[in-house]
């Protein structure tokens, strides 16, 4: 049998880069960020939107309404914005 | 039928005939020329004046005459919500009223602060005599001077002359226009019969059965009835409002009402034609307003004249629909009394909204959605400028140069503030609060009727208070439910609370942010440089230019509620049409 | 201060906009592959990053995205009641149409992209890096390429070079072809120290000698660079209008965004509920669709159309605020007169027959080659003076200063003279003659009437005096007319006395004038006008009038012209045509026209699109009869919607890149007319347009 020795330290470096790096590549990409946070938000808001249908919809289907709902609101937001900043359009 | 038509008209040529001179006079108090009354007035501002600390010749910028404006309110509305909650210790309570649920006062503090008046309460059995006088009542007359204020203000921007200072103007249209004529307004309708008395109800036998006795609420009616109508406040003493034998008890005083609601507003558009130096566009954009007014008091009147055809059928021939109207007025002064109040932001009721045929329906709430079928007291006007504003500038590119209205140039901050104000707030405030209450009709909404009607009492109510009105379609489980009612479980204050809350998000929504828009917009075309009119600049004194405004108005406001007029009253005529309603 | 080279005999005098036709042709734009490569854009454009830059078009965006989710599941926002496969397929084709949408919009700015490309290369050609000698301090040669050329350095260009950079010459005289940006294939002659000639542009080549330049600008700073990424739309800034619009049509598509998403909830209470798909279609029936998607293009081909005049804009603003220019100031000298005096009529005194004064006429001119000679020959043969003596066997005498005339020494010994009228006397009286008195009278005539008197005489016999007149260029008449009408007013500058002045300025038309006018008095009437809230705009082409170019709202600079005037100025016409300025002012209107129009004609379209999908969709609610064009089934009605909402964007791309046909109207005409075609036509057309495809379409 052969020892095989693991290079534990690098791996470790290996990891912290690659998470340090998905992490600048998050700060600096802001979209799919927000987009991430907007589903995750969701996932909290789905059961609301569940529970206030009253068993009318599936949990999918919430799931969907409630990120319809998220969309609406981010679109509003966007054109609120470019009413107010034009120039950048 | 005749009758019916030479009423509604002989009540119109009153209202145009008095537009010249009233308003003539109400530029001469905001030009702060020689008025009549100054000789007793200049002391009294004075005093007043100095009283406040407001330096009379200091010109606001447009922030700060809204800052002044909010400081302003909120200290009358704090002010308002104690005496509300303490008009049980307060004295003036003969019949010994407690206070009403927090909700309530709130709500009905701003209401009133906010010139809408929409009572979610009986005035006789929820409000002290102190209440109504020293609370609403005096809200009536400020809420109506700031709306008046930010008119003249606006016209003073629109016409390149500084904003003015707000306190001034508060006080200058309270004391020159407002009280004087609501003095004189208020013993012509004691002298037709309106009671005015601090005693308390009156204890009196029954007629049937003199063992029995009843209570007849009665007050201090004749001068809250004048300036409700006078300053489009529309709170009614007694909770029908107009409807009520003793705010409104003969044709006479019904025709003193409805001039009374109307006159301002129609009188501003004069005004600013005096500030503007071009009484031509006043008249043509008055004709404007007056055409669209004539038509939709029409389309009310044969509605309600024709009758509802499934009452026809049984009755066997035709008869108008009397269903929720005062015999004493009968269809005509209540479809005039319903178009004008609408239209005016007035809010009082001769009638039961509730109970028109669809095309009343269609036509109070047009009226509510367009606000400027005359409009609000000051405001109503602003906005009509407003939307000429948005017209010149869809059209005026057109011509081939930057759109200008009175030689200033509409560029992207005042179309920001135009578009805002009169496209954007009025959905927000209105449908986004409807949606929601009918999404969940029996949590939150209560609605007495299913199907299209509710859904028109719901848009309604929202309509109602984002344009502040304050009239209602009624229906709605909105008031304060009686203790007896929760008691024996037939009632919650569950939607009492949520239209309570709900409709102060909208009352709020429709008149502050407006408010600061209109001066923001005053300000910023106060402060350009006037371009030189040449054959080149869009002239908006022309016939040609005020029918696009009417096709832009038109458009504008019918692209934004049609799918909800077409789902309200437009289906229940289909509806009636084909005999199932 | 204008080069006569605009001079011309009378007989080739052809109309200013005639001649502008002609010269429209330089720097030829390269349009082949045009469409393929906006078709390419037009996919590429569907990137979210970029759709985000059109509000309304990045709404359809996202629901296209949301119909598409719906056609792989239609029961994904909830169960709906109609067969899945049925609704799979109405979702699919709804899809299908808004992708269309999308694609039909992008592919609107691509062309007009494209458009702009296409001229940025032809003026980038003339970019092209070169190598340039660049003069060291010490006075020695380095070789560098021309990107690395920076302001204040100076190079030294020889016969065959192409100039690597704006620049100024500092010593040297050249000719110098500058047909690459003007189309003027006559070389033109370049030397330091004068006004005119002593500014060369980067890309023209120097065709003889050397010169050295001093660099006036640092690369991509030039006039042509600034001009390349105005019509490429790259570096793109809205124009204050447009911005405007912006909000405008941001608000719309806000307020539509409520209205569609708060019906669902009223739909579903009076048991009319619809679908998401469905919901989609509404809104982006609604929203401004077709002005949205047009927008851009509209700004872009405006700046390609001003780049087609062979006007280089420095930026849109600039462009846009043509449109609301309200006084023109314009030099007479050039741009209002041809720039020289011709005869225009032969006044004969002592008795003589006007015969015999053009035949006398004829005789002093056979020689003179400048226009004024020129102009006198032409009128003497019209008059039906013929040469009648053998030219070779003459001598021609030409004008000096000192004696103030010129003549023909005739075979036969005899001298036939023209000139300034007291030289003529002189001249009359040196040779025994006696002058008439009707002559003072005539010199009288001709000096009230603003124009300029030569007397003719042969030996000691005064024959009369020819009325030499300013010339105002043929039609400009009318376009001050037409200007006047459109609310611009006109002002002409020039040296001249009140009374010369005020003669031409009634014959072209002008609103006012101001004689003897220093270049001071340019700046002050433009103040003046400025100061009364209107926009200015004017020509200019020498250092002194750099100022005023810089005061006025819209400065033009000739090419032709000095580079400080050119610095200040924020348009160079190429060609060196100062009356461009009124068809400058004609494509900024144009420009905010077809803005206007387009988004009156979107938002008028909307009451039929309302009247289509409204009735259809909450047929439940029983509101069947506003169906009144009588639509299939509301599918159908959807469909026909949406794909007249599509097809309506390329069907209007050719009216924004050409613009809407302007017409020198008043305001109140234009409104009139422009309400009836897209304010009218906009509420009208749909109505049949949907019929049609209502009809056209399988869709049951």
């Amino acid at each position: 049998m052969k020892l095989i020795h693991l290079p534990h330290i690098p791996k470790q470096t290996q990891i912290i880069e690659t998470v340090a790096e998905i992490w600048s590549e998050w700060r600096r990409q802001k979209l799919p960020l927000y987009l991430f946070l907007g589903l995750c938000f969701n996932l909290v808001l789905a059961p609301a939107v569940f529970a206030a249908t009253g068993g009318e919809f599936s949990r999918t289907q919430a799931y969907w309404l409630a990120a319809l709902g998220l969309v609406t609101i981010a679109l509003a937001i966007y054109l609120f914005f470019v009413m107010f900043v034009p120039e950048k359009f | 039928m005749l009758q019916g038509w030479i009423q509604i008209a002989l009540t119109l040529l009153i209202v145009v005939a008095i537009t010249p001179f009233l308003g003539g006079y109400m530029a001469r108090v905001f030009q702060e020329q020689r008025t009549i009354l100054d000789p007793i007035l200049n002391p009294v501002e004075r005093v007043l004046y100095s009283l406040a600390g407001v330096q009379a010749k200091e010109n606001m910028t447009g922030w700060q005459y809204a800052r002044a404006i909010v400081y302003a309110n909120i200290a009358m509305a704090l002010l308002l919500f104690l005496i509300i909650m303490s008009q049980g210790w307060l004295p003036l309570n003969p019949t010994g009223i407690g206070a009403p649920t927090w909700d309530t006062a709130l709500h009905t503090t701003i209401s009133f602060i906010t010139n809408t008046n929409q009572q979610h309460y009986s005035g006789e059995t929820y409000m002290s005599y102190a209440s109504q006088m020293l609370g609403l009542g005096y809200h009536m007359f400020t809420s109506a001077a700031t709306g008046l204020a930010v008119g003249i203000a606006f016209i003073r921007g629109l016409t390149g002359r500084p904003l003015g200072n707000f306190y001034v103007d508060l006080i200058r249209g309270i004391t020159r226009i407002l009280l004087p004529i609501s003095i004189v307004g208020a013993i012509v309708l004691i002298a037709s019969g309106v009671p005015e008395t601090l005693a308390g109800a009156a204890i009196v036998p029954t007629l049937e059965n003199p063992a029995l006795s009843q209570a007849i609420a009665r007050g201090p009616v004749a001068h809250y009835e004048i300036i409700k109508q006078l300053g489009e406040n529309g709170g009614g003493f007694f909770a029908i409002n107009s409807a009520h034998p003793f705010e409104n008890p003969n044709p006479f005083t019904n025709l003193i009402q409805i001039v009374g609601m109307v006159t301002i507003p129609t009188s501003l558009i004069y005004t600013y034609g005096v500030f503007a130096n071009n009484r031509k566009q006043a008249w043509l954009v008055y004709g404007m307003v007056f055409v669209i007014y004539v038509v939709f008091i029409g389309v009310t009147a044969i509605g309600e004249y024709q009758g509802n055809p499934a009452v026809n059928a049984l009755l066997g021939g035709q008869a108008p629909n009397l269903e929720g109207k005062e015999v004493r007025f009968g269809w005509a002064q209540s479809a005039l009394f319903a178009a004008t109040t609408t239209g005016t932001m007035c809010g009082a009721v001769n009638s039961l909204h509730d109970s028109f045929m669809p095309n009343g329906g269609f036509v109070t709430l047009s009226n509510m959605f367009l606000q400027i079928i005359w409009g609000g007291q000051g405001t109503g006007t602003a906005y009509l400028f407003a939307y000429l504003i948005l017209a010149v500038f869809v059209t005026g590119l057109m011509v081939g140069r930057t759109p200008e209205f009175l030689g200033r140039k509409i560029e992207k901050r005042e179309v920001v503030l135009a578009s805002f104000l009169i496209l954007l707030v009025h959905p927000i405030a209105i449908l986004i609060p409807g949606a929601i209450a009918l999404a969940f009709p029996d949590q939150l909404a209560g609605i007495s009727n299913p199907g299209f009607h509710g859904l028109s009492q719901v848009i309604y109510e929202y309509t109602s208070a984002a344009a502040n009105n304050g009239s209602g379609f009624e229906g709605l489980a909105d008031s304060q439910p009686s203790p007896l009612a929760i008691a024996n479980g037939t009632a919650t204050s569950a939607t009492a609370l949520w239209w309570n809350l709900s409709t102060c998000f909208s009352l709020l929504a429709g008149r502050f942010v407006p408010i600061g828009a209109l001066l923001l917009l005053a300000d910023s075309m106060s402060r350009k440089q006037p371009v030189p009119m040449t054959t080149g600049t869009l002239r908006t004194d022309t016939g040609l230019f005020t029918g696009v405004t009417a096709g832009t108005i038109l458009i504008l406001g019918a692209l934004t509620f049609f799918p909800i007029l077409a789902l309200g009253p437009i289906s229940e005529a289909f509806q009636i049409a084909r005999g199932i309603g | 201060m204008q080069t006569p080279q605009d001079s011309t005999r009378p007989s080739r005098l052809s109309t200013p906009s005639g001649s502008r036709e002609s010269r429209r042709h330089t720097p030829k734009a390269d349009m082949r592959g045009l469409y393929q490569r906006a078709i390419h854009d037009s996919f590429v454009k569907l990137d979210p990053r970029t759709e985000a830059k059109n509000p309304v078009m990045f709404v359809v965006w996202v629901g296209t995205i949301v119909t598409f989710l719906v056609t792989i599941d239609p029961n994904l926002f909830g169960t709906v009641q109609a067969d899945p496969g049925q609704q799979r397929l109405l979702n699919g084709v709804i899809t299908f149409i808004l992708f269309f949408t999308l694609v039909f919009a992008n592919f609107a700015e691509a062309v007009a992209e494209g458009r702009g490309k296409a001229q940025a290369d032809a003026l980038r050609s003339t970019r092209s890096d070169t190598v340039a000698r660049k003069l060291l301090a010490d006075g020695s040669v380095q070789e560098v390429s021309s990107t690395a050329l920076r302001k204040g350095d100076r190079v030294k260009v020889v016969a065959g070079d192409m100039i690597p950079a704006d620049g100024e010459v500092v010593t040297g005289v050249a000719a110098v072809d500058e047909s690459a940006i003007t189309g003027e294939s006559a070389p033109v002659l370049k030397q330091p120290g004068t006004d005119i000639a002593s500014s060369v542009t980067g890309g023209t080549r120097i065709l003889s000698d050397e010169l050295i330049i001093n660099v006036t600008s640092d690369p991509g700073q030039g006039f042509i660079d600034r001009m390349i990424a105005l019509v490429e739309g790259a570096e793109r800034s809205k124009t204050p209008n447009e911005i405007a619009l912006t909000v405008l049509l941001s608000v719309l598509t806000l307020v539509f965004l409520i209205v569609v998403a708060t019906v669902s909830p009223l739909a579903n209470y009076v048991q009319a509920p619809t679908t998401i798909a469905i919901l989609v279609s509404l809104l982006v029936a609604l929203i401004p669709t077709t002005i949205g998607g047009l927008l851009s293009a509209i700004g872009i081909a405006g700046m390609d159309r001003v780049a087609q005049f062979n006007v280089i804009a420095t930026s849109g603003r600039a462009v846009e605020a043509c449109g609301d220019v309200g006084t023109l100031v314009l030099d007479k000298t050039g741009t209002i007169t041809l720039g020289n005096r011709l005869a225009d009529e032969f006044i004969p005194v002592n008795g003589h027959s006007l015969e015999e004064m053009s035949q006398i006429c004829l005789a002093a001119s056979v020689f003179d080659e400048t226009p004024e000679g020129r102009s006198i020959v032409w009128l003497a043969e019209k008059n039906g003076a013929e040469v009648d003596f053998k030219t070779d066997d003459a001598e021609g005498l030409e004008f000096s200063a000192r004696t103030r005339m010129s003549g023909t020494n005739l075979p036969d010994g005899r001298e036939a003279r023209k000139g300034a009228v007291d030289a003529i006397r002189g001249f009359v009286r040196s040779r025994g003659g006696k002058v008439p008195s009707q002559l003072d009278e005539a010199y009288e005539r001709v000096s009230r009437l603003g124009g300029t008197p030569l007397a003719a005489c042969l030996n000691d016999d005064i024959y009369g005096v020819i009325y030499l007149k300013d010339i105002v260029k043929p039609g400009l008449r009318e376009r001050f007319d037409q200007l006047r009408r459109m609310g611009v007013k006109t002002i002409m500058l020039t040296g001249d006395n009140r009374i010369t002045a005020s003669v031409i300025a009634q014959e072209a038309g002008v609103d006012d004038f101001i004689a003897e006018a220093t270049p001071e008095d340019k700046i002050d009437v433009i103040r003046k006008e400025q100061s009364e809230g209107k926009l200015v705009a004017m020509t200019g082409d020498g250092t002194n009038d750099a100022p005023a170019l810089a005061q006025a709202n819209v400065g033009v600079a000739m090419n032709s012209g000095t580079q400080a005037a050119k610095e200040a100025a924020n348009m160079v016409d190429l060609d060196s045509d100062p009356t461009k300025l009124i068809d400058l002012v004609t494509i900024g209107k144009q420009l905010l026209i077809t803005r206007g129009a387009l988004t009156t004609f979107s938002i008028a379209n909307d009451i039929a699109k309302y009247f289509a999908i409204i009735p259809t969709i909450f047929a439940a609610a029983g509101i069947g009869a506003l169906n009144i064009m009588g639509l299939k089934s509301p599918q159908s009605a959807i469909i026909s919607a949406l794909i007249y909402n599509a097809l309506i964007i390329p069907a209007l791309i050719p009216l924004a890149l050409k613009g809407v046909q302007f017409r020198p109207l008043t305001a109140d005409q234009l409104l009139r007319r422009n309400i009836l075609i897209y304010g009218v036509g906009g509420v009208v057309a749909p109505f049949i347009a949907i019929k049609i495809i209502d009809l056209i379409i399988p869709f049951s």
